[in-house]
């Protein structure tokens, strides 16, 4: 399976502003401190071995949208915040190439950070596409209605031209979908969230963003460990410190990296991808959040195998 | 996890020893319940040692906060004092630190 990361912000899409773009440019010139490169290969090189992605690169702005490879073909996303619009285009080159025109959209919830890319997804303007949306909300389709309304939107959900289904999926009675046996859990998150289980040739995939965990059902986790249990990746609603999620930003409906790793240990999972950043975070913040959570990971291991902790950015690939 | 308290002029003090994790935060959450309702009936304050913690996962810290809530309610002062190096790490990284007062050795 590979999974490939289109949107990682949460809440609110972010764009870097010409101040930090020109902060990443003097760091890395001074780093480079009178050095001279024959080519870009010398000059990407020397990038990669400053180790700093939040100097070299940085995270990006667009709102949740997950793409998921490796089942019979069919385009698989899990939900539709800003990253989906460059999914759209993304696609729209490959089916081109000659891939199948259909799509099947599993949503986390309705919340706007998670479907206001539905609106600028090209494909839904193909009339030889086939877009499937798939949730545990039974208002789903209202949802997407409602946004595309004209007090919000110049152009009407009844003016796309692909054929548009909704499925209402529960938890407890997994679907095959697209060569994927998927199912989903209910979390703690305004108007509910679901986490999504992808399984594939002996292959298994968890997304869980928007999902509060929250100190009084602490008895009840292990049902997550269970939905997460020895999956090859878990991508996790990681957007706040432990502090947050207790004091003044507990009931917001997020979660923090200490506890998808601690979910992750105990569900035996191999990887966890730290997703929907902060949007007031700095690249620096994202990174030194990663590197805090690293740290956490192998302080609390014990004599337990380890959780390899990434940090989704928009444009990460990760095979599993 | 092992738990021992002691109670050290006007202070309460709790001793968890060991780690606190997934196995036996339930026990950690417990005894330090009961101990703010001892605290809040001697009229003492309450500090957790952390000097004998190896680590504390996250829903042992979940554990303290809710504690910490709980002695508030009560009207109990509580405190952490004399974590070493990891738990030290462990209350930054989970910013824990900003949320309890912590002292680096055990208050006399």
């Amino acid at each position: 399976m590979l999974v490939r990361f289109w949107g990682t912000r949460g809440s609110l899409p972010v764009a870097t502003r010409a101040e930090q773009v020109r902060a990443k440019l003097v760091g890395a010139l001074t780093a480079a401190s009178g050095r001279t490169f024959a080519d870009a290969g010398e000059a990407n090189a020397f990038l990669d071995g400053l180790d700093d992605f939040a100097l070299t690169g940085g995270y990006g702005g667009a709102s949740s949208c997950v793409e998921i490879e490796g089942g019979d073909g069919d385009f698989t996303v899990c939900d539709m915040g800003s990253g989906l619009r460059e999914f759209g285009l993304s696609a729209l080159a490959r089916v081109s190439a000659g891939h199948p025109r259909r799509f099947n959209i599993f949503l986390s919830h309705l919340h706007w950070d998670h479907i206001m890319g539905f609106p600028f997804f090209a494909p839904a303007f193909d009339p030889a596409a086939t877009i499937v949306v798939h949730a545990g909300h039974a208002d789903a389709e209202a949802a997407l209605r409602r946004q595309q309304e004209e007090i919000s939107f110049p152009v009407a959900f009844d003016w796309l031209r692909a054929k548009i289904e909704f499925v209402h999926m529960t938890p407890g009675a997994p679907r095959e979908v697209g060569g994927m046996t998927v199912s989903l859990i209910e979390q703690f998150h305004s108007h509910d969230s679901y986490g999504w289980r992808f399984e594939a040739g002996g292959k298994a995939v968890v997304y869980s963003t928007d999902s509060e965990h929250k100190s009084e059902a602490m008895a009840a986790e292990d049902r997550f460990s269970d939905f997460f249990g020895r999956a090859d990746l878990v991508v996790c609603d990681t957007m706040y410190s432990l502090r947050d999620t207790v004091s003044l930003k507990q009931d917001w409906g997020h979660s923090s990296s200490l506890v998808a790793i601690d979910l992750c240990r105990s569900a035996a999972a191999r990887r966890l991808a730290l997703f929907h950043h902060e949007p007031t975070y700095s690249d620096a913040q994202i990174q030194g959040m990663h590197r805090d959570a690293i740290a956490y990971e192998e302080l609390t291991r014990g004599d337990g195998p380890a959780v390899e902790v990434l940090c989704a950015y928009d444009g990460l690939e990760v095979t599993v | 996890m092992d738990w021992k308290t002691e109670t050290r002029g006007e202070r309460l003090v709790g001793r968890p020893h060991g780690r606190v994790d997934e196995s036996n935060w339930l026990a950690f959450s417990q005894a330090l319940v009961a101990a703010i309702a001892t605290a809040q009936a001697e009229a003492l304050s309450f500090v957790v040692d952390l000097s004998g913690v190896d680590y504390m996962s996250s829903r042992g810290l979940r554990a303290l906060s809710t504690a910490l809530a709980a002695a508030k309610e009560a009207g109990v002062e509580m405190a952490l004092a004399a974590p070493g190096r990891a738990m030290q790490q462990i209350l930054a990284i989970s910013r824990y630190d900003k949320l309890f007062t912590v002292h680096d050795m055990l208050p006399d």
